[in-house]
């Protein structure tokens, strides 16, 4: 019974961490790269002022549109809020884990970007229907890369199950466990985040420009409440892929054990370690200029073939 | 199935950086711009050097600390240098030209390093060198070079090849015999400052008959 009890209350904790936390990373990338540019750049509490006053307003819809319209920010916001609670984030193994593995990750994440691609179809807006094919490019070319790069990593912890992949390695200190796959695997993982997720060499967060929007593109009919779930959505969705690089592969500090100062340690090292994930993310936006569209296949390109290769590195030199 | 094992922590090291090699082996054939292709061949260089400096610093074998010397100061400084001087003076396209486009240049690369893994699994088994994953990437870095090579047409890009195939020897010849002796590795770093001044030149020569450093153009060449 104890052990039910606290499963719902870590689940619960995980949960409003993850809320709260996450349009915090959006502004401290933005305060980054401002910086970086010499800038002043908004306040890092900014995004939750936006949220708040999006919340605060209402929503206009368009008479054109289906319920699909207005169900899709619910739907995108539920999943990737139940993808988020399946990853590790302080400890080890999450209550949940038995409620699905990396491919249930995967397959919600999968299924708020298909809600995405409709809604923004829904419109019949010519914006609305261009972001739509490009993100479904992008992300037809982006999800083999992620998932073969997570069975890379899994495959030398015996595991899909994300819980006990980041368990196993934790135990077996993190890439310094077996560095040519893993390695190949981060890099393929870290490229498939900055498409995943709308940064700059693939789409560019801070502009409208019609040549170049893909995310921005699909959701421009939205306002009020439904932006504010969309927009809070993907910052959750960045956050999961932060914390996905971060404790798959450097799972240091993380609580095997659900110990109570164990834990907050692990919560401290995580934050630590997403800052300088949202620290890198932010140099790579002010490095490199946006890519154009058919060049995104080159880069997307390079990631696939390195998880591809992690996997048989492990095959060929591990296996059998 | 389970591996990880506690290994040791030097040899870990060696991988993860000979796999940092062949991780910008990767990056350069994904590159279009020449001056970032050279930029990115100076950091393999120096990945290479940090893992010269580690087998050397793991075995105790002094000279190989001065051939990871020699490599950041030849591969890393001068030939960069003398490669962004012919950029600069041929005024090239910044593009670099294709025979093979990138998408399928990955691909050809990625069963390139497949066929590098499955050739010297077996000598990998017998592991009793610190370096035995280091072997399989050397020889995945030699065929990107090779392959480089083929599929660029501009003569810089394929000096770009050359260069990194000749660091995808040094790394195998680290990783699986701990260095040559010096005086041979003297000799090699000597031919290949060599080889990138004549291939220079020769790109020069290139540039003023042609008015462009295509090599395909010389098919075209008559008595």
């Amino acid at each position: 019974m104890g052990q039910v009890v606290d499963g719902l209350i870590f689940t619960a904790a995980q949960a409003i961490i993850v809320l709260l936390v996450s349009p915090f990373v959006v502004g401290l990338i933005r305060k980054i790269k401002a910086r970086l540019q010499l800038r002043q750049g908004a306040g890092l509490l900014q995004p939750y002022s936006d949220l708040v006053k999006l919340l605060r307003k209402d929503a206009v819809v368009s008479s054109a549109t289906s319920w699909l319209f207005t169900a899709a920010p619910y739907l995108i916001f539920v999943t990737t809020l139940a993808a988020s609670l399946l990853v590790p984030v302080f400890l080890s193994r999450v209550p949940l884990h038995f409620a699905g593995d990396v491919i249930t990750v995967v397959s919600l994440l999968t299924f708020g970007t298909f809600f995405l691609m409709l809604a923004g179809l829904d419109a019949g807006s010519a914006f609305g229907g261009m972001g739509s094919s490009r993100e479904a490019i992008i992300f037809s070319l982006t999800e083999p890369a992620m998932i073969l790069s997570i069975f890379a990593v899994g495959l030398t912890a015996g595991s899909t199950n994300v819980s006990t992949i980041v368990h196993q390695t934790a135990v077996t200190q993190g890439i310094i466990t077996d560095p040519p796959p893993h390695l190949m695997a981060l890099a393929a993982l870290f490229i498939v985040t900055l498409a995943e997720t709308g940064r700059v060499p693939v789409d560019n967060p801070a502009t409208h420009l019609e040549l170049t929007m893909i995310h921005e593109a699909m959701v421009l009919e939205y306002s009020g409440r439904h932006l504010a779930l969309i927009e809070w959505a993907s910052a959750l969705k960045l956050l999961l892929f932060l914390t996905l690089l971060s404790n798959l592969f450097f799972p240091w500090g993380i609580a095997t054990e659900p110990e109570p100062a164990w834990m907050l340690l692990a919560l401290g090292a995580w934050a630590v370690k997403v800052s300088l994930l949202a620290a890198l993310i932010a140099m790579f936006e002010s490095m490199f200029a946006k890519l154009r569209l058919f060049r995104v296949t080159d880069l997307l390109g390079v990631a696939f073939i390195l998880a591809l290769l992690a996997l048989v590195f492990f095959y060929v030199f591990r296996g059998a | 199935m389970m591996t990880a094992s506690h290994p040791d922590l030097g040899s870990q090291l060696v991988n993860l950086c000979s796999m940092l090699l062949l991780l910008t082996a990767f990056a350069i054939v994904a590159q279009r711009r020449l001056s970032a292709c050279v930029d990115l061949f100076a950091v393999q260089s120096i990945f290479l050097a940090v893992t010269a400096a580690l087998v050397a610093f793991l075995t105790g074998i002094a000279h190989i600390y001065i051939a990871a010397l020699l490599t950041i100061v030849i591969k890393a400084i001068i030939i960069p240098v003398i490669l962004k001087r012919i950029i600069e003076r041929l005024n090239v396209q910044r593009e670099v030209s294709f025979i093979i486009g990138i998408p399928p240049s990955l691909l050809i690369c990625g069963a390139l390093v497949i066929l590098a893994f499955w050739v010297t699994a077996p000598i990998s088994r017998l592991g009793f060198l610190l370096t035995k994953d280091s072997l399989a990437i050397a020889l995945a870095i030699v065929l990107i070079g090779f392959f480089m090579m083929i599929a660029r047409k501009k003569a810089v890009t394929q000096i770009v090849g050359f260069l990194m195939m000749e660091n995808g020897l040094f790394l195998g010849a680290t990783a699986a015999a701990y260095g040559m002796p010096l005086i041979v590795e003297l000799g090699v770093f000597f031919d290949v400052l060599v080889a990138a001044l004549i291939i220079g030149v020769y790109t020069h020569r290139l540039q003023d008959t042609f008015d462009s450093v295509d090599t395909t153009k010389l098919t075209g060449l008559r008595e």
